[in-house]
């Protein structure tokens, strides 16, 4: 609410400016956020890019080869990075230091911070793709979506993954008590989301109904179907889209009302 | 001797008389509970524009909570708070924007730098202070560049005094100030918080230290389990509760049984040498002349001042047991 009035006040618009480009370069002054996020991900499409076998078109992944596979999970990784893995530590390591309480006593609300970290994440997240693309395209031969609107589809999907990894982040953030807490928490949530993208085996070699009914009823299966999709030049198909953003609405609006900031 | 510990000053009658100017804070019967934990039981009090007001009291009596209230981070259970004509839970924005804050508790990102944070505040509002100024006059200029974190514990407290001044307040609220601050730097605070007060600030001032408390409020609040139990001048409080003191020598042990005979004096204590008498009144010229009477000659009799700490002790000694004869005066 107090964000909307941001829109018609030039001086609570450059307030705002501000304390983004200040969590900007606190975030830069200390790349964790940038390493886990860009770094990882990076190094393992070099790797799997560079091992010849896995550029080979195989009939158990319907006629594509693995790295195309691939290519979607690593991109889902960094928003889950983004969201999952960043977000609620920050969030939690600022509620316990005092900065929101500190905020509150300003003309300032608390909920501006968690604008400003959302907007770091989603930088993060740009630059993360971007990267990712760009090597994938210059060393390995990728091919990007090349059907008319299959970029803006890829997009759009990216964008409800985002939407809905951030929400989960805020959850976390918001029931986590301490730094600590919102750490073990991410982490159990990364390892499981990161699986139901097919970082460690691609969910296309597991005959199992259930996992795959599993998969794309999360955030990260659903992002992974309508990524790959889009990515492939065909349309994602409503259920992907919907399941990404019954998440992204549904967890933001669980943050909201339970969000502590003391 | 106690005469100029009891008339009231011009401050006083300042803040107590008829055209004195409206108060910039009232409370009138705050309370306060964490579900079965009473925080605050009753306290009300008013500050006047200009004072340096204390809330004075022991760790977990109530002090703040009370200021948290005030400046609206929670919310009153009974009772009505107004600070500058605002109300602290509705209108929020307008109360902050005039009141500066400095938390016991309230901190910066640990990789902010000391620049940046105060720039960064000075926009959240209306008419911010000049950062550098402030900075200078805090002696922070050299650390303009360090980052929160490598700032060191006086240096992090006077920034968060910057912080609550940055944002030109009629009033700054200041919790806990001078906690974790060497002796020197302690001094050093005082000194630029009556320099603050003379730039027409009001200040309320959060503290468990007797010294302080004395040294700079005009007036203090003392609080003990969630109620005030006095409210005066520090030296009125002082005199009052705990009494004078004279020192002095003489033949023992005769004269400490012809002391305690004087009406008025409530304790006669040896002191290695010297005795030191606790009473009321005229105690000076009591004293002495009750010792004349006996044939014996008092030396080196020095009058003491008053301590707040001695009050807050005997105050809080009697708040928790009324009935005790020892404890009331």
């Amino acid at each position: 609410m107090s964000i909307l009035t941001l829109a018609h006040d030039p001086r609570r618009r450059h307030a705002f400016g501000l304390l983004l480009l200040s969590e900007i370069k606190i975030a830069w002054r200390r790349p964790a956020g940038l390493i886990v996020a860009v770094g990882v991900p990076l190094a393992l499409l070099v790797i799997f890019g560079s091992i010849p076998s896995t550029t080979q078109p195989r009939a158990v992944f319907g006629g594509i080869s693995f790295f195309t596979l691939y290519v979607p999970t690593l991109l889902v990784f960094v928003l889950i990075a983004v969201g999952v893995g960043g977000l609620p530590q920050q969030l939690a390591t600022y509620r316990e230091q005092g900065v929101l309480r500190r905020l509150s006593t300003t003309p300032v609300p608390p909920s501006w911070l968690l604008a400003a970290q959302m907007g770091v994440s989603v930088i993060l997240a740009v630059i993360g793709v971007t990267i990712l693309l760009g090597v994938g395209v210059l060393a390995f031969n990728l091919a990007l979506p090349r059907t008319p609107g299959g970029d803006l589809l890829t997009l759009l999907s990216l964008v409800l993954t985002v939407a809905a990894t951030l929400g989960l982040g805020l959850c976390t953030a918001a029931l986590a008590a301490s730094p600590q807490i919102a750490n073990a928490v991410s982490a159990l949530l990364f390892y499981v989301l990161a699986f139901f993208s097919g970082l460690y085996i691609p969910l296309q070699s597991i005959h199992s109904t259930l996992i795959h009914d599993i998969a794309r009823a999360l955030p990260t299966g659903a992002g992974f179907d309508a990524v790959h999709a889009s990515f492939l030049g065909q349309t994602p198909g409503v259920e992907p889209l919907l399941v990404l953003g019954a998440w992204a609405i549904v967890s933001s609006l669980a943050a909201a009302r339970l969000f502590r900031w003391e | 001797m106690t005469i100029q510990l009891t008339e009231p000053d011009l401050a006083e009658r300042a803040i107590t008389g008829a055209h004195a100017p409206p108060p910039v804070i009232e409370v009138a019967h705050l309370r306060k509970t964490y579900g079965p934990v009473t925080a605050v039981e009753d306290v009300s009090f008013t500050v006047a524009p200009g004072e340096i007001f204390g809330i004075l009291g022991r760790n977990g009596a109530g002090k703040t909570t009370t200021v948290e209230c005030v400046t609206g981070l929670r919310a009153a259970d009974r009772g009505s708070i107004s600070v500058l004509g605002c109300d602290p839970r509705h209108d929020g924005r307008e109360l902050h924007e005039r009141v500066g804050v400095q938390l016991q508790h309230g901190a910066l990102p640990e990789r902010i730098k000391v620049h940046e944070a105060v720039q960064l505040y000075a926009s959240f509002y209306r008419e911010p202070a000049d950062g550098d100024e402030l900075l200078d006059t805090l002696g922070l200029a050299s650390a303009r560049d360090q980052t929160f974190k490598k700032l060191s514990g006086g240096q992090k407290q006077r920034l968060s005094i910057v912080l609550a001044l940055i944002g030109s307040p009629e009033i700054a609220i200041l919790d806990e100030l001078t906690t974790g601050l060497d002796p020197e730097a302690r001094r050093e605070t005082w000194r630029l918080i009556e320099r603050i007060r003379d730039r027409g600030v009001t200040i309320v001032l959060v503290t468990h230290l007797m010294e302080e408390a004395e040294r700079l409020c005009d007036r203090v609040a003392l609080i003990d389990q969630g109620r005030v139990i006095a409210l005066d001048r520090p030296a009125a409080l002082a005199t009052a509760a705990a009494g004078t003191r004279v020192r002095l020598r003489a033949p023992a042990p005769v004269a400490e049984e012809r002391l305690r005979a004087v009406p008025g004096v409530s304790a006669v204590e040896r002191h290695g040498p010297e005795l030191v008498v606790t009473g009321t009144g005229n105690l000076v010229a009591d004293v002495v002349l009750a010792l004349d009477r006996a044939g014996l000659r008092a030396e080196d009799v020095r009058p003491e001042t008053a301590r707040l700490e001695d009050a807050f002790l005997a105050l809080t000694h009697e708040a928790a047991h009324p009935t005790d004869p020892e404890a009331s005066r």
